[in-house]
């Protein structure tokens, strides 16, 4: 029987409140994109934004990537932890990165957090957090896939007031200037991150003046259990028991490795319990995710499977519960670096994903590419001598599922609303020309539905002591097919040096040098396939060759069916399908 | 006699006036796939001599229904080696973020059929590797063998140089002179690869579509002796001629709609009004769009069928700036999961439609939500209403859930509706630093008058004009348009660096092309008019703001107007400026009007004051805060020039009808427009 949310008050008030609430927090979303200065922020959506109520729950999350689902919620906890008691102030804005608690991820992500008061009391918050450019630390980009230690990893902002009752502290500001390869991108996001707060609370304001803090307090409780209830009844429609799935992540960034990592989803009528506990120990390497981190692909997942569509709030998740051991790879403590988080993160997601995935047929798919698989490269203008940095992830191949092929060139599962640098932004800006961005038809992932091409991405320099990093995970460990369908290939990236020298393949790699006309060549997976790959009708495989997606020898190979290589057209089933009766 | 005539998706609409200012409408339907049918029937039910007709206006569905059925022709794309997938892999988003099984949009050209050519340019435009012209031969062979009928040409960096593409164009016309093709820096000249791709992928899907359309049309009218000049509606809000129409076709993805919003603004600069929001609410969506300072806002940020759960399809044409919802007078009401009242997006349609209309329709909608609660009454429908079954839907599907009565649900429906359409347009408005007490609402379509002055009170607008024919006022805003052609030149420059002579050849280039193409088209120097703009942003921000700039020759003065200018405007959108932080041009703009005469709009002769000769009937209808009150309802027909009617009160006209709440009044103008306070201080 379905339990109704129910309420004294006019029932079309408080939707009406809730679906404001919701427009503040798109609202405050895209004011931070339109006004950032980083195309971390703005093309690759690498932020999030939203509301929270008095106590710190969240109630609206603009959201470009899922990795932030939940973070805000655990930085105004923090905030209320430190500064309980009367000593937030109207117009006091905190900052905070702390990796561990409040909200961490790496360093990179700085949090702004808003108590937005009404009547001289705390009636919501309002707060973001984004990945900036620069935070400082060893390396350009600040995140480094060779740090050891948190204190290579950039500044530390361990939730401290960046404004006094609307007073900006410029001890702080002056503290970042001096210690950020690129002032004016930071500071520059700081000032569209203060912004969008702002915006937040004005609205909200505006909605308590217009309906009383009462109705906007109760609006809010509504919100939330509503948010609960859709969850609650969509939790009832899954399979109950336990599930297990282990996995490896490949790579500290230091050469150690695999570490394995598992899981037991226990589903019963009122909870989803995810079990971390036996995972391997935190490493010394900056793979390593914190609890909260954790949390949030738990999330994530979690909505995936019990209804992508709705507005998530913490409602949504009182359901939910994450367990892990003290201080393994996926609930690192201090000073464990964690700059590449998102590769322990993603990979604790995608065991949840595995366990169901057999159960869940209708809302989940074979593995993909995993790894974010981030590039950082760095280096100067040809033509201006300006000093340049691209710090971008990587679109990858996607795996098939029931009725429907892989998604290709698409961002990983931690990315979102994320958007690739066109190239002609790409050659103009950078200190690159593009040679060559296209599908990577390697002809992995055989199916019935057939796993989602990677690409090929190949960055050329166009002069001296440029430098690139990158972390292509999943590059031992390649996506899982489903259902007889077969894996899919690695993430991997080459260097294709001016001379003809060819190094690599590398997954993980810090600061490997470039010079004029070196090109690195981006390669990332095709996803895992869904179902006999003799399934595939004939025809459609052929069209698959005509198009380029698999050579005729694959054709033949794996799907069984033999295809004219000048026609296209299919010219019989090989023995191996005849005799499965396909 | 100026006609205008505008295909909806159950409608086709015409409008006319003639040289005394006397404006004449007719309806007919609309008539899929051979649409120019309905146009002509339209013309013939509205008993104008068609000779008479001495400038014809077209709006058309015939573009965006082509793109949404897939119902255009077989499309090859010839790209620069290396990157014949960057129509497939897109921009690599997911906006549906949580669901792992998103789909992407398929590409309109099937990988077989994007084929690469070696040539290269760099960023500056300078060639690094020519043009293949082997390979290109080869392609076009292969295209001839593999039946495409359209073949779309886009090379990277051509919006800064379009040489490649030029000689591709030349060398396709010279092998193969019947296939339509169209190259990018034809559709668009700013960068961005995958958006230009895409743009010219979609233009030349289309291309022999629209000219076989507009060929068929044209032919129709000189059979029936129409010896008018014609012109067909684009996206931007102006009019182009047939020919240019077929060349880019792509230009009319939004004929119709923007029709409306234009006439919004033709409308507020006659009743000396220039801060305009146009509010059209149809039977599926609601559209608003702010017009500021008597400017409508135009942009290349278009999509199709992009929404939260897809990421769509781009078009970098100019289109004006609307935001549409769905939420209609058909949109249906429904309980979700977990007890919820929703409106919307779903519609009943027109076929079955509201429970209203008797047509099967089950659910309630807000039409029938409106008719419980006496805003409509009975006689308002073309169809007979059976009150007890529209008042069973609403009692059953969400009076029952809530345990409350028939019209306190059917009020519940209209405040969720109302609520989803005032974000909307609070989007336009309040969220782009924008204060509603300082635009009035022109509300037009079937359900705009109904739900306007309500909205229009909440949001904090003062006045409400609801216009002459409101209910076809696309159709009028057509016939009030220019011709209008905008060009968009990529050119990144740090405004600190920029060297003012060199602009002002880039400008002289621009206003040159655009004086060329006009010239084409028959219009004489002296009747063009240019308004430049210039998108600029802070160093190092992706986003633009579209600033208005001097015509004429730039100084170092103007520079730093504009810079000055640009400070402003970023702080009234985004609360602030960055003082000292360098500026930079991504685009240059150039809005190039090609002025036409327009007949002088007719002023109402009944000068009759006395709203009682307007008097229909009193009937109940149900308000927020006062219940059931009995309500004078007056014939819109029956207006005289001055009368004024304070709330509550209902006007009705055919096919749509305006409510004035308890608070607010209503003024009869000198055109028959209404114009109402709302209440607003």
């Amino acid at each position: 029987m379905t339990q109704i949310v129910r309420s004294k008050v006019d029932p079309f008030t408080l939707e009406i409140v809730k679906d404001s609430l919701v427009a503040i927090g798109d609202e405050m979303f895209i004011a931070l994109a339109k006004t950032s200065m980083s195309p971390i922020i703005y093309e690759v959506l690498d932020y999030a934004s939203g509301l929270t109520d008095a106590k710190g729950q969240l109630l609206t999350q603009g959201n470009g990537v899922t990795g932030f689902i939940g973070m805000l919620s655990d930085m105004v906890k923090q905030t209320l932890k430190k500064f309980g008691d009367g000593k937030l102030k109207e117009g006091d804005i905190i900052i905070i990165n702390d990796s561990y608690g409040g909200g961490g991820s790496h360093l990179s992500d700085v949090g702004l957090v808003m108590p937005i008061f009404f009547d001289g009391e705390i009636v919501a918050f309002s707060a973001n957090k984004a990945h900036w450019t620069e935070v400082g630390g060893k390396d350009p980009g600040s995140f480094s896939n060779d740090a050891t230690d948190i204190f290579q990893e950039g500044l530390q902002f361990p939730s401290v007031k960046l404004f006094n009752e609307g007073e900006i502290n410029q001890a702080i500001v002056d503290i970042i200037e001096a210690n950020v390869r690129f002032p004016e991108l930071s500071l520059g996001d700081m000032w569209a991150q203060v912004a969008a707060l702002k915006t937040g609370e004005k609205r909200v304001k505006e909605l308590c003046e217009k309906h009383g803090k009462e109705l906007f307090l109760s609006s809010v409780d509504y919100l939330l259990d509503h948010g609960e209830q859709l969850a609650r009844q969509e939790l009832s429609k899954l399979p109950k028991g336990t599930f297990n799935a282990e996995g490896f992540i490949d790579d500290d960034g230091f050469g150690n490795g695999l570490f394995k990592i598992k899981v037991k989803v226990t589903i019963t009528d009122d909870k989803f319990v995810a079990d971390f506990r036996g995972s391997h120990p935190q490493v010394p390497g900056p793979v390593n995710c914190s609890y909260t981190a954790l949390v949030s692909a738990v999330r994530t997942i979690f909505l995936a499977i019990t209804n992508p569509s709705q507005d998530a709030n913490d409602g949504v998740f009182r359901p939910l519960e994450v367990i892990t051991d003290m201080g393994s790879v996926l609930s690192a403590e201090r000073p464990a670096p964690v700059s590449i988080y998102w590769e322990s993160m993603l990979a604790g997601a995608d065991l949840i994903w595995k366990a169901l995935a057999p159960v869940v047929p209708h809302r989940l798919n074979a593995g993909h590419l995993l790894s974010v698989c981030s590039v950082v490269l760095s280096g100067q203008h040809q033509d201006t001598n300006e000093p340049f940095l691209i710090v971008e992830p990587s679109v990858g191949g996607w795996g098939a599922s029931e009725g429907q092929d892989g998604a290709r060139g698409q961002f990983c599962i931690g990315d979102g609303e994320t958007y690739n640098v066109p190239v002609e932004v790409a050659e103009t800006r950078y200190g690159v020309m593009v040679d060559e961005y296209s599908l990577h038809t390697d002809g992995a992932g055989a199916g019935q539905y057939i796993g989602g091409s990677g690409v090929i991405r190949s960055y050329k320099a166009l002069s001296d002591n440029q430098m690139v990093s990158v972390t292509f995970g999943r590059n031992k460990f390649v996506p899982w097919g489903m259902k007889d369908g077969q894996d899919g290939s690695a993430n991997e990236v080459y260097i294709e040096k001016a001379d003809g020298d060819v190094d690599g393949p590398f997954g993980i790699y810090p600061r490997y040098p470039l010079n004029k006309g070196d090109v690195v060549k981006l390669v990332t997976a095709t996803g895992g396939g869904y179902g006999d790959p003799f399934k595939r009708p004939a025809d459609q495989v052929a069209q698959d060759v005509k198009n380029g997606y698999i050579t005729a020898a694959q054709a033949n190979e794996s799907f069984g069916v033999i295809v004219n290589e000048k026609t296209f057209e299919v010219e019989g089933l090989t023995k191996d399908r005849q005799r499965k009766g396909q | 006699m100026r006609v205008a005539t505008d295909i909806g998706g159950t409608f086709t609409d015409l409008v006319y006036v003639n040289e005394e200012g006397e404006i004449g409408v007719a309806k007919s339907h609309t008539t899929p796939p051979n649409f120019e049918k309905g146009v002509i029937d339209v013309i013939e039910k509205s008993g104008i001599d068609q000779t008479a007709i001495q400038t014809f206006i077209h709006g058309t569905t015939v573009i965006i229904n082509a793109l949404t059925e897939r119902k255009g022709v077989r499309t090859g794309l010839i790209t620069t080696k290396g990157f014949r997938d960057v129509l497939e892999i897109a921009r690599g988003n997911r906006p549906d973020l949580f669901n792992v099984r998103y789909q992407k949009p398929v590409p309109f050209v099937e990988r077989y059929l994007r084929q690469e050519v070696e040539e290269r340019l760099n960023y500056k435009g300078e060639v690094l590797s020519s043009l293949n012209k082997e390979r290109l031969k080869e392609i076009i062979q292969y295209f001839k063998e593999q039946e495409v009928e359209a073949i779309a040409v886009a090379y990277l960096h051509s919006y800064v140089n379009p040489v490649h593409e030029i000689e591709t164009v030349n060398m396709v016309k010279e092998l193969w002179p019947e296939v339509a093709v169209t190259a990018s820096h034809e559709v668009t000249k700013e960068w961005r690869e995958y958006e230009r791709t895409s743009t010219t992928v979609l233009n030349s899907y289309v291309k022999p579509i629209a000219a076989s359309y507009v060929n068929r049309l044209h032919n129709k009218l000189i059979e029936n002796e129409t010896d008018s000049q014609n012109y067909i509606m684009q996206s931007n809000g102006g009019t182009t001629t047939f020919n240019s129409a077929k060349q880019t076709p792509i230009n009319m993805v939004e004929s119709g709609p923007v029709a409306g919003i234009y006439g919004a603004a033709v409308l507020g600069e006659i009743l000396d009004e220039k801060n305009i929001i146009a509010f059209d609410i149809g039977g599926t969506t609601a559209k608003c769009s702010l017009i500021n300072q008597g400017e409508v806002k135009v942009s290349t940020d278009y999509f199709i069928e992009k929404n939260e759960r897809s990421a769509g399809y781009p078009i970098k044409v100019p289109v004006v700036d609307i935001v549409e919802i769905g939420n209609g007078g058909g949109s249906i009401a429904w309980i979700d999961g977990a007890g919820s009242l929703k409106v919307g997006p779903q519609s009943a349609g027109a076929l079955p439609g509201p429970v209203a209309y008797g047509q099967g329709g089950t659910e309630p909608t807000t039409t029938d939500a409106n008719l419980i609660t006496g805003r409509l009454s009975p006689e308002n429908f073309d169809y007979e209403v059976d009150l007890d079954k529209v008042k069973a839907a609403i009692k059953e599907k969400v009076a029952d859930h809530f345990g409350m009565s028939v019209e306190d649900a059917a009020l519940g429906i209209i405040r969720i509706a109302n609520s989803n359409m005032l974000n909307a347009l609070k989007l336009i408005s309040v969220r782009k630093g924008h204060n509603p007490r300082e635009f009035s609402l022109v509300a037009f379509g079937g359900g705009g008058s109904m739900h306007a002055p309500a909205l229009a009170k909440e949001l904090g607008v003062k006045k409400v004009i609801v216009p002459v024919a409101s209910s076809v006022f696309s159709a009028w805003g057509m016939l009030m348009t220019d011709l209008r052609h905008d060009y968009i030149q990529t050119y990144i420059r740090r405004l600190n660096q920029l060297d003012p002579s060199e602009l002002n050849k880039e400008w002289i280039s621009i206003e040159t092309q655009a004086l060329k193409q006009y010239q084409e088209e028959g219009v004489s120097e002296d009747d063009v008019l240019f308004t430049r703009f210039a998108d600029i942003r802070y160093l190092g921000q992706e986003h633009t703001v579209k600033v208005p700039v001097p015509n004429g020759e730039w100084s170092e003065e103007t520079i730093s107007e504009v810079v000055e200018r640009f400070g402003d405007l970023h702080e009234q959108h985004y609360t602030f400026k960055l003082e000292g932080t360098p500026t930079e041009i991504v685009n240059l703009h150039l809005t190039a009007f090609g002025k036409v005469l327009k007949p002088e709009l007719k002023r109402l002769t009944s000068t009759s004051s006395d709203a009682q000769e307007a008097y229909k009937e009193t009937r109940p209808a149900y308000f927020e805060n006062s219940g059931w009150v009995e309500t004078k309802v007056y014939y819109r027909s029956l207006f005289g020039k001055g009368m004024k009617i304070s709330g509550p009160a209902i006007e009705e006209e055919p096919s749509a009808s305006t409510v004035i709440y308890p608070d607010q009044s209503l003024t009869v103008d000198e055109y028959g427009n209404l114009i109402i306070e709302t209440g607003v201080e």
